[in-house]
């Protein structure tokens, strides 16, 4: 009875073309024209390259802070430094010929706080000189607080900050060269998990004899409600899970979108994702009374906002709501489903990706119970 | 089996302050045709939906094969066959799979379920559409497939709720031979119409409701019989005279005359050879008259009788 049931729902699902078009192919379009509109972007980032800045530094100014970009140039090949006077660094700034200009005026209180940083444009370049700048200070500022109240400490802080910058270095650059662009390629397979919506209502209103005809019949029918909505539940999350694969391996391997080389963690975070998807379609559907035409357009309404709010349609929006309201990216799914993808590829350990996974399962078995909870009744006041 | 494969008692069924079904009592005996006959919101789709427990109600009770009937009374639903009064099937299974896929709810067995399958096929006359989908069906070709997929299990019972609404009247007649043929072969079937002429023809016994109640119940003679009615006589006639009208009214068993746009209408009460002395009475007054014909009461006569309304109005 169940794998009867199961490839009736898979034969019924597949055929329906809106359904099949929105799950299958509009992932695959959309990922195309991504490819398109970021390719050259993704390009020039994936090439890693030193990042060619210029050094103005006055008479009389610390020579500290030039021996820190020296040893990046040479020990880390981050950076590309040109030492100059004022004028040719602003021309060769202008001429983007270097990335920022780093300025070490001589003159008043203490050393470090001297050093200052001109860019004339924001990028993962000058983010990244920004951050040599900003670790420098930090740094210089705790060694002179440190020599000022405990001279005799001096050098045990000097090996453990030494140990600290090699750590940092080693947690932060992945091993997998990184674009900011693959973002908005896990966001775009967490919008395909969640459109599982349109499945998952499916599903509910095929139950409810109060939505549809179809329910009525079925409800009163010799097979009890959960022995006919099971497979039809895993038949839904089989296509769902199916067509994300499809968009997953189109955009790695036809696209060559580099999204981590976690293959098999990527198939189980879109597996999870479907999961998602198709239960928050039941749950909608099993919720009141409404039309269907009604819970179709919250179910569309949910899946893009969520999607929009992981970054979909802009890119720093994951960042703007980390700062702003960090509860949103806890538990929107799509954002879920993009932090766990980002994690796999970012990290070397699990942790992250761990805690994105349960969060999103955490979803999965409210949502479910609920949905569950609300069909289970049987006999309705009004049909 | 128990004598009674339907017992309503009591059920009152109420829409806030709409009272659907008031104190409703039916008995559906094994192996009839029962009708339920009433306009639309006459009651007639919510009594068959808390028949099958789809709909709670407020008061009563409805046993079923013996037992009450309740959301989980398995066995009781494997022996009944629904044809709800909306087509209720896949669109994008085909026919043959869409009569599998229902029969499959009730019959496990796969051999037994393809024979089923294809005696469905053949009693619904859908031969020749079983690679189809639904929406290359026309009307009436679609209420066979959601009578097919309805009967395909061959139910004990089977409940169709207006099967024949906008249906052509070729696909009528083979639905309505159909049904009899499966009361033939055993199964007792509750029919709900609002079209009389269907219930008169199929079914054995007939109840009448009328907002939520039955009015009437019995054979289709002895629903007849319980009114004044025993025959309607029409005659064309161009002319005539308020004195001659009121003669008219006067003949035995006559107790009703409307004489309007040329048409005389007149209602004998029981009686024999009212046509002859009427027609005697208009050679004698030597009243003109045209066509002549009579007729003997209808349901709709018995509905507008116990209700003072038209039942085909009614349903408009």
């Amino acid at each position: 009875m169940f794998f009867r049931l199961y490839f009736y729902s898979i034969r019924q699902t597949v055929r329906q073309k809106l359904i099949m078009f929105w799950s299958l192919i509009f992932p695959v379009i959309l990922g195309t024209l991504f490819r398109a509109a970021f390719g050259g972007f993704m390009e020039e980032e994936v090439i890693f390259h030193q990042i060619p800045a210029a050094y103005v530094a006055e008479e009389g100014a610390s020579q500290t802070f030039a021996e820190t970009l020296k040893s990046l140039e040479e020990d880390s090949e981050l950076v590309e430094v040109l030492e100059t006077d004022s004028g040719k660094a602003e021309e060769l700034l202008k001429e983007e010929k270097v990335e920022g200009i780093y300025y070490n005026r001589a003159s008043d209180i203490e050393e470090g706080e001297k050093v200052t940083l001109t860019v004339t444009k924001q990028g993962m370049s000058q983010s990244i000189l920004s951050s040599i700048l900003e670790q420098y200070q930090r740094v210089f500022h705790t060694m002179g607080q440190i020599g000022r109240e405990n001279p005799s400490g001096l050098k045990a802080a000097a090996e453990v900050l030494g140990r600290q910058r090699q750590y940092l270095k080693e947690g932060t650059i992945s091993e997998t060269p990184k674009s900011a662009m693959t973002d908005y390629f896990y966001a775009l397979i967490a919008m395909n998990c969640l459109m599982g919506v349109s499945m998952g209502l499916q599903i509910a209103v095929g139950f409810k004899a109060n939505l549809s005809d179809l329910a009525a019949r079925r409800v009163v029918s010799g097979t009890s409600r959960y022995g006919m909505m099971m497979p039809d539940l895993a038949a839904k999350i089989t296509i769902q899970f199916l067509c994300t694969v499809f968009a997953v391996c189109y955009l790695m391997f036809a696209l060559k979108i580099p999204l981590g080389n976690k293959f098999g963690f990527i198939l189980l975070t879109t597996l999870v994702g479907s999961l998602v998807g198709i239960f928050l379609g039941f749950f909608i559907g099993a919720v009141g009374t409404y039309k269907e035409s009604v819970k179709e357009g919250i179910c569309v309404s949910c899946m893009l906002f969520s999607s929009f709010l992981s970054g979909l349609m802009m890119g720093n929006m994951y960042r703007f709501l980390e700062n702003n309201a960090p509860i949103v990216n806890r538990i929107n799914p799509a954002s879920l489903i993009v932090k766990a993808l980002y994690s796999l590829d970012i990290y070397e350990g699990y942790e992250k990706y761990t805690q994105c996974m349960v969060s999103l399962l955490v979803i999965v078995a409210v949502l479910g119970a609920g949905a569950f909870a609300l069909v289970r009744r049987e006999r309705y006041a009004s049909i | 089996m128990a004598e009674y494969v339907i017992e309503i008692e009591n059920l009152v069924k109420r829409y806030k302050e709409l009272v659907a079904l008031d104190h409703l009592n039916l008995a559906v005996k094994e192996g009839e045709v029962f009708g339920l006959l009433g306009p639309n919101g006459s009651g007639k789709t919510t009594a068959i939906s808390c028949i099958l427990s789809l709909l709670q109600f407020d008061k009563g009770s409805v046993k079923v094969f013996g037992t009450e009937m309740q959301p989980d009374s398995y066995d009781s639903k494997r022996q009944i066959g629904v044809v709800l009064q909306n087509v209720a099937v896949f669109e994008e299974l085909t026919v043959q799979e869409n009569i599998d896929y229902f029969c499959g709810l009730y019959i496990k067995e796969k051999e037994k379920r393809k024979q089923y399958v294809e005696e469905a096929i053949t009693f619904s006359g859908l031969e020749n559409f079983r690679k189809f989908y639904p929406k290359k069906l026309s009307g009436g070709l679609l209420r066979r497939l959601n009578i097919a997929c309805g009967i395909a299990h061959k139910p004990k019972l089977i409940i169709l709720d207006e099967p024949t609404v906008a249906v052509d009247p070729q696909s009528r007649n083979r639905i309505l031979e159909g049904i009899q043929k499966l009361n033939r072969e055993g199964a007792t079937i509750i029919y709900t119409s609002h079209y009389m002429e269907e219930v008169e023809q199929i079914c054995t016994r007939i109840a009448i409701l009328d907002k939520g109640r039955c009015v009437a119940i019995g054979t289709k003679e002895e629903l007849k019989a319980m009114i004044k009615t025993g025959e309607k006589i029409h005659l064309e006639v161009w002319e005539l005279k308020p004195e001659q009208l009121e003669e008219i009214r006067r003949l035995r068993h006559v107790y009703q005359v409307d004489y309007r746009d040329g048409m005389l209408e007149i209602r004998c009460s029981g009686g024999k050879h009212n046509l002859v002395h009427i027609l005697d009475y208009m050679t004698t007054q030597d009243i003109s008259f045209g066509r002549v014909y009579a007729e003997l009461p209808t349901l709709n006569d018995v509905f507008l009788e116990i209700t003072g309304k038209e039942l085909r109005d009614s349903a408009e």
